[in-house]
């Protein structure tokens, strides 16, 4: 690994530093949120009483703070670092790629600020107002014109599959969130959707869904595309399998939104299409992980040694687990059960801690070495403590939240013989209490291995070039 | 008359569904193979020519 220039290529690493450090930052701030929301939901006096410290306001700010702050640092850092290399070409319009960095922290900044205020389009995972807005749709426009002008000017004939998907999630994300977002202003920072009723519900879920199906899913299989091959030192174990699973991925997702919506407004028709095709989704998704997963096959024992290959790898198992989940929440009779309780929490959580956060950590394990000229991260033991720390908070948080939440469901639909309900809604939430104890704990899990993560970054940045030499592999 | 939606969509249905598996026959032609096994190392040939010298394991399939 003692490369870093490579080919006759000068890539730009600039962006893709100043991307990789503030995922880091930004998966800090936005995961201690979310575990101050947590403990709120414990301890409700952790609120003091203060309208901006409210859980209403701090959870679309944890919301978007892991999602757009997080998880879309790390896609912009890793999606101009695979273009770059699978193209062998140095970036297009570097500038424009300055500009979508800071015009990102712009939008994160204004969320940071507006949420607490109070200042929401109340449009779940789009709340921010139209102004920012409009900022998100300059950054994202930008966005595309580098990554597919990179794609243009590529040097090699084909176009490597985790560009495809890292495509799509950036053409996807596009048009959800202008056609989401449209909506009247009314003054500086209210306005309204321009879809009424059930239409604007669908609208919204539609967005809400693709948000999932696109950017936290596409893009992060372009992340795994690129990082679990060169990670492992072997070719994804089926190319084939690979453009398939794009393919079917991609027409199958847009499709699923529904399924948040059972039994509702929404017509009948629609809620059952949404089913089937959550349901049928389950496939793509699985061909996908299986494909990940067996990279592997014939180098298990590299699991033992490498910490940030066990990132990525067990990123995927949790993929698995919550594209089996879904497909099954989707389904309306369990949706019946599942729907408004913490299972739906844990199912979430299982996707965003599992997946998403895992393969992004390792990601930007892999990829700070190679950025700062270094043979490998400061400690790897430290990377290896950090697995664990986050691997025992995910796995008490969605325990947690599947006892919660069934109990929930179990409780909530109980009825008397005179058909009255046995239970009411403080007795329900008298079940879940230890449980919530349980995901607050769970939560300091993982934010305590973000905060490794952090030092260890830190320490490898400061080293001096190169005096960080890689450990010789296992024979 | 004008053909039902039902008739409609029933025909795109049909039609995404020859489309899809003539894609999936396509993907997994004998003709492809080569090209994608190419195609799979593109994430090792960033590297520098020098360090080709610890070349990767053998492909899959």
């Amino acid at each position: 690994m003692s490369q870093t220039k490579s080919l006759n290529v000068d890539y730009n690493y600039s962006v893709v530093r100043l991307f990789a450090l503030t995922t880091v930052f930004w998966g800090i701030i936005g995961m201690a949120v979310g575990v101050l929301i947590a403990a709120q939901l414990y301890w409700p006096a952790l609120n003091f009483d203060t309208p901006w410290l409210t859980y209403s306001r701090l959870r679309p700010l944890h919301t978007n703070a892991v999602i757009f702050a997080f998880g879309t640092s790390a896609l912009f850092a890793t999606s101009y670092y695979i273009v770059q290399r699978t193209c062998q070409v140095r970036l297009f319009a570097e500038k424009l790629a300055m500009f979508t960095f800071w015009g990102w922290q712009a939008v994160i900044i204004s969320a940071v600020i507006t949420l607490p205020m109070g200042l929401t389009s109340s449009k779940e995972y789009a709340e921010l107002e139209w102004p920012i807005d409009i900022l998100i749709t300059l950054v994202w426009v930008s966005y595309a014109i580098v990554f597919f002008g990179t794609l243009v000017k590529r040097k090699t004939s084909h176009i490597y599959v985790a560009n495809w998907f890292l495509g799509g999630f950036i053409l996807t994300v596009a048009a959800l969130h202008i056609v989401n977002s449209m909506a009247m202003p009314v003054s500086a920072f209210k306005s309204y959707s321009i879809y009424a009723g059930a239409v604007d519900a669908m609208i919204q879920w539609w967005y809400g869904h693709n948000a999932v199906g696109f950017l936290l899913t596409a893009g992060f299989l372009g992340m795994m595309y690129y990082f679990v091959p060169k990670q492992a030192g072997r070719p994804v174990y089926s190319y084939r399998l690979s453009i398939v699973h794009f393919w079917a991925l991609i027409a199958l997702y847009i499709w699923a939104g529904p399924h948040h919506l059972h039994y509702t407004a929404l017509p009948d028709w629609t809620q059952s299409l949404g089913m089937v095709m959550s349901v049928v989704l389950f496939v793509p998704s699985w061909g996908g992980m299986i494909n990940g997963i067996m990279t592997l096959s014939g180098a298990w024992h590299k699991l033992k040694t490498d910490p940030i290959l066990r990132f990525l790898i067990v990123s995927l198992s949790f993929y698995g687990m919550s594209t089996f989940e879904g497909p099954m929440m989707a389904i309306k009779s369990v949706n019946a059960l599942s729907h408004y309780t913490d299972w739906t929490i844990g199912h979430v959580h299982s996707g965003a801690l599992g997946w998403v956060a895992m393969i992004s950590i390792g990601a930007i394990y892999h990829l700070i070495p190679v950025l700062y000229n270094q043979g490998r991260m400061y400690s790897i033991s430290l990377i290896n403590t950090h697995f664990w720390l986050h691997t025992i908070g995910v796995v008490l948080y969605i325990v947690a939240m599947w006892i919660s939440g069934i109990t929930q469901g179990m409780m909530w639909r109980a009825v008397n013989t005179d058909g009255t309900l046995t239970y009411s809604f403080v007795q329900s939430l008298e079940a879940s209490m230890p449980f919530y104890l349980m995901r607050f704990i769970g939560g300091v899990f993982v934010v305590a291995g973000m905060l490794l993560m952090a030092y260890n970054v830190y320490k490898t940045v400061r080293a001096k070039d190169e005096s960080l030499q890689p450990v010789p592999a296992v024979a | 008359m004008l053909m039902e939606y039902a008739t409609i969509h029933s025909i795109f249905t049909v039609i995404l569904f020859v489309a899809f598996i003539a894609f999936v026959i396509w993907a997994y032609s004998k003709k492809r193979k080569t090209d994608f096994d190419q195609a799979a190392n593109l994430v090792f040939e960033d590297e520098q020519k020098a360090q080709q010298k610890t070349k990767q394991e053998s492909d899959h399939e």
